[in-house]
């Protein structure tokens, strides 16, 4: 098993027929991906990748069996194709965007809590369930780089990390049930506690690893959920971002979620209090194979 | 994230239908004079400076003739106050105020937030302090945003109880829409006035905007660049450079910002950047400078940018480019640029070491360009971000122990 995704996941990609669309689509499908069709307003009736395009999602979800939609939809209509998704009955929604808006955002997680749909994004590069499906540009072309099927989920704050995380893991013989890049905004569209309740419920993961960032509340909630007893897994934090504590707060280095807005959202603020709930923290790649390793073997 | 200016703030939520008294910038005295006659001859003359607390540094001040408000404007614009040079100021009409609340919304994470007083006019934080009991806090849900209904409860909460409330809570969903249309993260209403029959008037706004909201508001693009750090302590020459040419070509954006180490960055992406940003300084090394880059448009005009601004801060020894193993991008495009920054500015490799841990698709065509150039280690195809934060360290404690002597 693995969370999320799988070989049965059936996919609909909307804005399927721009450039970004189209080549990451079709790395999709040389992954084995399940894409059914693609939808793009005004283009219906065309192919892409020998895929049929819809006007709309509903048009193609009267058509298609769709578990999962991927969006290649420019920030400023994100919001709109998410809800038409979620409006369609679709549970998975991965929307790829950066600079997303931020009340978009908001209304975009206000609504996924609503359908009860997992909407991972904004600005992502999406997940993979290695060995069985990926949707999003996570991976590129060479997948396998980088992500191994194994017994350890990830979730990711950073797209670019996700690729790192599984290739240390791979490079210790340990690899991945599925990795999920949770997006890098103010406001996820799910929040990365949810990703971990889910591993804990994948009887395929051993282990979950982590990759927090400064600013947010993300951190907290699954510190939260580790002292009520919720994680009976191994939990491997890496947070990254403590140097910015050095500079006066709301001076931005990375991501827009990474902007130090209060004491406790720092990364040594969340680092002891992962530490204190039970979390194993770690403060190099190096470190995280080492710390899953030591527990899983006890 | 950026603020607007008073008057900025007040002509949007003017625009939007809100009460908001009636005020004029002005650059010179003589202007100051005449906004005040057109306002009836009183006046409040106020420093137009982007930040708060202006009224405790001298930056406010109540005039009650056309002459006053000539004479408040001259001994404001040139000066300076709260670390910024006066320039302009704002002539607004008095409101005749009888009782000062307070109103502020928040999005700064799920649910959005709304805080709201009857303890208006002064530092809400200090009522926080002194009175906790009299901050009311609500959750907006973005749905169906903050309704008149919920304004109604929550100012009945923190103590209006007469007819005012009606005309109160309309305004205070009106805000909430006006929070929501101009894509602000932070608005801060303080005071949020009635007069002595209830009547509301904005009479002190404070609007921060989220950057991702910009395509929506094109009039305000050009103030958002870089103000975060610009409000930190300025840019510096070689910053001025990076913003200009992010100003060239859109579509995504590079960041670079200069600190006070030796150890140059070229790396990314925002996660990959803060882990080994911080792995350097355990490893008791210093950063001269971050990057972050999503460069969008224009990457390889971008990225040499990066590199020209990283060769000629005179405070570089060396430089690590370090990035997550590339998913789409192609190594090449980080390479390229560089050997042409080095060209460009006629810099030997053997004096400046750079490291690249680079990997990823394209990785052989990049390990080639540089395969025969002296001072360039490419790490290995299964190295880690962890080396090359080790091996830079390395080299900088080489060059600086080297420097030592000579300075003795």
């Amino acid at each position: 098993m693995s969370i999320l995704i799988d070989q049965g996941t059936r996919v609909l990609v909307q804005g399927v027929t721009g450039s970004q669309g189209r080549r990451d689509t079709k790395h999709c499908l040389d992954y084995e991906t399940r894409v059914v069709c693609g939808v793009t307003p005004g283009k219906g009736g065309e192919e892409v990748h020998g895929l049929p395009v819809y006007n709309s999602v509903a048009e193609a979800t009267a058509v298609h069996a769709v578990d999962c939609s991927l969006l290649f939809v420019p920030p400023l209509a994100t919001k709109d194709a998410v809800l038409e998704s979620l409006a369609a009955g679709i549970k998975l929604v991965v929307a790829l965007a950066e600079f997303v808006p931020r009340h978009d955002t908001a209304i975009i997680a206000a609504a996924a809590r609503e359908a009860r749909a997992i909407v991972v994004g904004c600005n992502t590069n999406g997940l993979i369930s290695p060995g069985k499906c990926k949707v999003g540009g996570i991976g590129g072309d060479r997948p396998y780089d980088c992500y191994v099927p194994g017994r350890i989920g990830v979730v990711s704050r950073s797209g670019g990390m996700s690729a790192e995380l599984a290739r240390v893991l791979k490079f210790a013989g340990l690899g991945v049930t599925t990795s999920v890049s949770m997006g890098g905004d103010v406001i996820p569209g799910t929040p990365m506690v949810e990703y971990v309740k889910m591993f804990v419920a994948d009887p395929e993961t051993d282990g979950i690893v982590v990759f927090g960032e400064p600013g947010t509340r993300a951190e907290h909630d699954v510190a939260a959920f580790l002292r009520a007893g919720g994680c009976p897994k191994p939990l491997v934090a890496l947070l990254a971002g403590e140097f910015q504590e050095r500079y006066p707060k709301g001076v931005s280095f990375g991501h827009v979620a990474a902007m130090i807005e209060s004491d406790t959202d720092t990364v040594s603020a969340k680092r002891r209090m992962l530490a204190d709930s039970g979390a194993l923290v770690a403060h190099s790649l190096g470190d995280i194979p080492r710390l899953m390793q030591g527990a899983l073997k006890k | 994230m950026f603020k607007l200016t008073e008057d900025q703030a007040k002509a949007t939520l003017k625009a939007a239908g809100l009460p908001v008294p009636e005020g004029f910038v002005c650059v010179s005295a003589a202007e100051a004079a005449a906004a005040a006659e057109r306002l009836g001859g009183g006046a409040v003359v106020k420093a137009l400076i982007p930040t708060g607390r202006r009224g405790k540094a001298g930056a406010v001040k109540l005039v009650a003739t056309p002459a006053a408000a000539a004479s408040a404007a001259a001994s404001l614009i040139g000066t300076e106050a709260l670390g910024h040079r006066i320039e302009r100021v704002y002539v607004e009409a008095r409101f005749p105020i009888a009782r000062e609340l307070y109103l502020s919304f928040l999005l700064e994470g799920m649910p959005p937030k709304v805080v709201l007083s009857t303890a208006g006019g002064v530092d809400i934080e200090e009522t926080h302090r002194d009175r906790p009991g009299a901050i009311i806090q609500g959750d907006v849900d973005p749905l169906t945003g903050f309704t008149a209904d919920q304004a109604r409860t929550l100012w009945g909460r923190a103590g209006v109880t007469g007819p005012e409330i009606a005309g109160l809570a309309e305004v205070s969903a009106a805000l909430w829409r006006a929070f929501r249309a101009t894509d602000a993260v932070l608005m801060e209403i303080n005071p949020l006035a009635l007069d002595a029959s209830g009547r509301p008037s904005v009479v002190g706004a404070m609007i921060a905007i989220d950057e991702n909201g910009l395509p929506r508001h094109p009039e305000w693009a050009e103030q958002a660049d870089g103000s975060l750090i610009a409000a930190w302590r300025g840019f510096n020459e070689r910053e001025k450079r990076i913003a200009e040419v992010n100003r060239q070509f859109k579509g995504g954006a590079i960041r670079y910002t200069e600190l006070d180490g030796d150890i140059g960055l070229f790396v990314g992406g925002g996660g990959a950047g803060l882990l080994q940003h911080d792995m350097i300084l355990a490893e008791g090394g210093r950063p001269a400078n971050h990057t972050d880059m999503n460069p969008g448009d224009g990457t390889g005009e971008k990225n040499k940018a990066v590199y020209l601004a990283v060769l000629d801060n005179p405070n570089t020894n060396c430089l690590l480019i370090g990035f997550n193993y590339l998913q789409l991008a192609q190594c090449e495009q980080k390479v390229k640029p560089l050997l042409a920054a080095l060209k460009e500015r006629g810099v030997d490799p053997r004096d400046f070491p750079i490291v690249l841990r680079v990997l990823g698709p394209g990785e052989e065509a990049a390990r080639a360009m540089v395969k025969d150039v002296p001072g360039i280690t490419y790490l290995a195809p299964d190295s880690s971000l962890d080396d090359g934060v080790r091996l830079i360290c390395e080299i900088n404690r080489a060059i600086v122990q080297r420097k030592q002597p000579a300075a003795r």
